[in-house]
């Protein structure tokens, strides 16, 4: 561990030291043949990309806490969290208190926390501003989202399945122009349930042809990846059992590990922590600390469940919010939307420590908020280029962003 | 070519089908495609049975034939005047029958479950229960009582949500609930945050008094209401330290759309609503909390109150676009060209902000009965149920499969949206795992689960039963709710908050309140479908196989499946029966036709209204 001992950072970031990775297990070829027949990627030597929405606007002043910095204690007298709770993890910043499983992955060397992450003119309205992160398009938006594209630019040839989302409805971030997306929520009942009579009817699918009704041509589409996806998933689950504790929550990550043991060809998976849950406005402090309680167990959680499946090399987590809150805390114990926030990246192949640089406390702009240091569509750029290997990202995010040099070779 | 059940003599229907049926008729007629974006009303002679369909498909919750032919029969101007002015329609609706489980002590509930021992500790007394002068865990009462009322407002909203959907499927007003249903989304308020049921019930009767009504009443009645109140934290938005969530949801959600106002807009209206607050079920103004100063909004500078900035919003052209393209979508499709938009905007800012006058228009313009429109609709969860009792002849809502729960698998439980934003309607109401739900649904209803367990008397959390079940072992409290979990992995952390606190247990507190719910919600009614297919299919004189699928299609679906879908269908009812001749088949058929018909309400096709 590396301490910090400047409230700025370098670019670079400074990286904590990394552990090796010891104990990896083989993988059962538990589901080979049904994920050969899922599509042309399966294959265990692809990367793979998980975003985690951290939807309603989390407090990243609270989440990690600059408790070296006095302003923070100034704006937020009430609210702001007490050096001796803060989980330090160098001179000037501390997890909140809940947040044992982050700051464990922080001190092994497999989280990078960047600072600073938005963009200019932030929109203060949870939907505007998600939309603007979901399709990396701030202050316009698009038709498709950023992991749809992503999908796009590397497979274009759409294979089935390379693209999951898991989730109650579908996420403009994993809209794509070729793909579509595997969308479910609980695999035990991602499944056509019907009757043994019934069986050869189900089994064949419409094709869209010639069909001209927009709506209909969907929905065929949609069921034709429902068809091919859905037995797989459930006996991914139902075969999956692990001894590693998710928490409250999980934030369906299981799923995720459960699709990656059995083979899934996806690359790209989102999930998200869902209904707005970090819209803290009023007496945010218990609400809050348990919300990242349930978050970093089940991320944590997650990247031990890899190591223990042996995939814990090929997969990060990249998690964000639409927005950070304002810095003064509001007269209810709670915060109001703000702009600049933190991301995370976490996994084993992740060089952790701090990226991107620390906002100003005292140079807040007019509305009370984090001048933003960082593009967010850095970060987005550092996935796709640094993790997935695809380097033309000007071309998915309509503009050059330089990536960090995030990923232990 | 097909004729449907157009003669009614004394009660009988007469269908008369020809024996080969092209498939062509079983498309439905739309108008020609010049019609798209035409606000021109149709006249009596455009109008048809497949018309009159489409009408009440969207106005309505679709309909049976026999209800179908009495809209075909009128004009096309009589048919929507009824639908849009139906109060002179006798509407025979019981009201809800409350349980009785709110009682003055629970007010005003404290925001967690610290705040009450918080409180009890302090005052010696929390929701009407005082603290135990000694003995073991002295604040035990109050925490049970704190966790039976969170348990039952969400059982009671789930009777609420059988009551609401029994109203749409009987109603005689079927523009109301649907309008009841639209405005449920567009202000949508969680029962989850706002934890009292006769909240959301209360604005969901502004629904109903206000819906088809004056926009600018329902959004004054809307923000003085104690659940959005509740919902947005009004509460504590106050002088010298206003909280924006309630101003700016008011401008973004629920009247302009962002992009027409500032930010500086926002924190301006949020001084005008300070001090707007609920008592219990009452609307109140803290005049000591609110801010009486100068207020620059849109550009105006005045002493304005939230009752001003309302007004002032809908003065601005852009909200009557907002809400009548909003309301277009919702019953029209999603797509809408900016000048149709605003010629919609124009007729709600002519009318004075008057609902049905819009409504009226829609429903008679040449668009809603264009080809782009008819057809394109993806049907909600809720509409998908309702439609499915209606058309199936159903009085009554099941009980099994449970409403709530199955309307919320496919992604709209009543008084639960996602989000302040409500439902997203359209494209987003479908996705793979969703699809195959709505075939699974469909299953349940007509092959109800005699395994069903009902989720208003049973099967809380996992851990409320362990504790239950430990309780009634007669271990102590202390031992019975020590968590289980141990594991390789090690315990998560959440999962290793014991209680640490002598003078209650939050786990048993968690399972008393359940338990103390249970006993005063009044339970659901549990009968299955009562459906009888073979009927359906004799009365309307149905001879052969062909002519019953081809019936079932005409009878359920707007979007007919591919032709060389329904021919697999013919030859699986085939099969299914040994012949093609019906009448030979009638005493054993039912089973075959509810596989029929779970087949055909599985096809995506079955999605579109």
């Amino acid at each position: 561990m590396m301490k910090i001992k400047r409230r700025e950072f370098l670019e670079a970031g400074l990286y904590g030291i990394g552990i090796g990775a010891a104990g990896l297990l083989p993988v059962p070829p538990l589901f080979a043949r049904a994920a050969q027949a899922l599509g042309p990627q399966a294959s265990n030597d692809g990367r793979i990309l998980v975003v985690l929405e951290l939807s309603g606007g989390n407090d990243g002043l609270n989440t990690v806490v600059p408790y070296g910095d006095d302003a923070y204690y100034r704006l937020r007298p009430k609210i702001g969290i007490r050096p001796a709770r803060v989980r330090k993890i160098d001179e000037h910043f501390g997890f909140n208190p809940g947040m044992t499983g982050f700051e464990r992955l922080y001190k092994e060397g497999k989280l990078a926390v960047v600072h600073g992450c938005g963009y200019a003119n932030p929109s203060f309205s949870h939907f505007t501003s998600m939309a603007y992160w979901q399709t990396a398009a701030p202050n316009s938006g698009g038709e498709f989202g950023w992991v749809g594209r992503t999908a796009d630019a590397i497979a274009p040839q759409a294979p089935p399945n390379f693209l999951v989302n898991i989730d109650a409805r579908q996420s403009l971030a994993v809209r794509s122009k070729v793909h579509t997306p595997l969308v479910f929520d609980d695999p035990n009942k991602f499944a056509r349930e019907g009757f043994y009579d019934e069986r050869d009817i189900f089994a064949k699918v419409a094709d869209a042809g010639n069909v001209e009704n927009p709506s209909r041509r969907f929905l065929l589409d949609v069921a034709r990846s429902a068809k091919s996806a859905s037995a797989f998933v459930k006996q991914a689950w139902a075969s999956y059992k692990s001894p590693v504790d998710y928490g409250i929550t999980g934030l369906d990550l299981p799923k995720v590990a459960a699709l990656i043991h059995a083979g899934m060809p996806a690359h790209l998976y989102y999930v998200s922590y869902r209904n707005n849950a970090f819209d803290t406005h009023v007496f945010q402090g218990d609400l809050h600390q348990r919300l990242l309680t349930y978050t970093s167990d089940a991320v944590s959680a997650f990247i031990t469940d890899l190591q223990r499946i042996g995939r814990g090399n090929d997969v990060v987590v990249m998690m964000f919010s639409e927005f950070g809150r304002r810095v003064p805390e509001n007269s209810n114990l709670g915060t109001d939307h703000g702009a600049a926030n933190l991301m995370f990246v976490a996994g084993q192949k992740v060089k952790g420590g701090h990226y991107g640089k620390i906002p100003s406390l005292t140079q807040l702009d007019d509305g009370d908020n984090l001048v933003y240091t960082t593009d967010f569509r850095r970060v987005y750029a550092t996935m796709i280029s640094g993790w997935l290997g695809f380097k033309d990202t000007a071309g998915i995010l309509n503009g050059n962003f330089e990536a960090f040099d995030m990923f232990a070779v | 070519m097909v004729r449907r059940p157009k003669l009614f003599i004394a009660g009988v229907v007469v269908l008369i089908v020809a024996a080969t049926t092209p498939m062509r008729g079983l498309a439905q007629r739309s108008g020609p495609t010049r019609w798209q974006n035409d606000v021109t009303p149709i006249g009596p002679s455009d109008w048809n049975y497949d018309f009159a369909a489409h009408l009440l498909e969207r106005a309505g919750f679709g309909g049976t034939p026999e209800e179908i032919d009495a809209l075909a029969r009128m004009t096309p101007a009589e048919a929507v005047r009824r639908l849009v002015y139906f109060q002179s329609i006798e509407n025979n609706l019981p009201p809800f029958d409350h349980s009785g489980i709110h009682d003055p002590g629970l007010e005003p509930f404290p925001e967690s479950r610290p705040a009450v021992t918080k409180m009890a500790k302090e005052k010696g007394e929390a929701l009407g229960i005082k603290v135990k002068p000694g003995g073991d865990r002295p604040l035990q009462p109050i925490v049970n009582k704190f966790f039976y009322w969170l348990r039952a407002s969400v059982l009671e909203t789930q009777r609420v949500g059988y009551w609401w959907a029994n109203r749409m499927l009987a109603t005689h007003h079927p523009l109301e609930e649907k309008m009841a249903l639209f405005w449920h989304g567009h202000f949508a308020v969680n029962e989850a945050k706002v934890r009292d049921y006769r909240k959301t019930l209360g604005q969901l009767e502004l629904f109903y008094k206000y819906g088809t009504g004056s926009f600018h009443e329902l959004m004054v009645a809307v923000a003085q209401d104690p659940a959005m109140l509740s919902f947005l934290d009004a509460g504590v938005n106050v002088k010298g330290a206003p909280n924006e969530n309630f101003a700016r949801e008011i401008m973004e959600l629920f009247t302009m759309g962002v992009g027409n106002y500032s930010e500086k807009d926002v924190r301006e209206a949020a001084r005008a609503f300070t001090g707007w607050n609920y008592v219990d079920l009452q609307f109140v103004v803290n005049k000591d909390k609110h801010d009486e100063g100068t207020k620059i909004f849109l550009g105006q500078t005045g002493n304005f109150d939230g009752v001003d900035v309302i007004d002032m919003i809908l003065k601005q052209p852009v909200t009557s676009r907002f809400i009548a393209g909003k309301i277009y979508r919702y019953f029209v499709r999603q797509d809408l060209n900016p000048e149709f938009q605003e010629k919609l905007g124009a007729v709600l800012r002519n009318n004075d902000y008057k609902i049905a006058p819009l409504l009226e228009t829609i429903f008679l313009s040449r668009d809603f009965y264009s080809a782009a429109s008819v057809g394109a609709q993806i049907k909600s969860p809720v509409q998908l149920a309702i439609s499915t009792f209606k058309k199936l002849g159903l009085t009554e809502v099941p009980g099994v499969p449970d409403f709530n729960v199955a309307t919320g698998t496919l992604g709209q439980r009543l008084f639960s949206p996602p989000t302040v934003a409500g439902w997203s309607e359209g494209r987003s109401w479908i996705t793979p795992g969703l699809l195959l739900e709505r075939g699974n649904f469909v299953r349940d209803v007509l092959f109800p689960d005699i395994n069903f367990i009902p989720p208003d008397r049973a099967n809380p959390a996992a851990d409320v039963r362990i504790v239950a079940e430990k309780i009634r072992a007669g271990m102590d409290i202390s031992t019975a709710t020590i968590p289980e979990r141990g594991s390789e992995g090690g315990l998560a952390e959440s999962n290793m908050l014991a209680d640490r606190d002598e003078d209650f247990n939050t786990r048993y507190g968690s399972f008393r309140g359940w338990q103390m719910a249970i006993e005063k919600v009044k339970p659901i009614p549990r009968q299955t479908a009562h459906l009888d297919l073979t009927r359906m299919v004799v009365d309307a004189g149905l001879k052969n196989t062909t002519q019953v699928v081809d019936y079932f299609i005409q009878r359920f679906m707007r979007v007919p499946p591919a032709e060389e879908k329904r021919q697999v269908l013919i030859s699986f009812l085939n099969t299914q029966l040994s012949m093609t001749d019906v009448s030979v088949a009638t005493t054993y058929m039912e089973d075959s036709l509810r596989l029929l018909l779970h087949l055909l309400m599985s096809e995506p096709e079955y999605q579109l209204s």
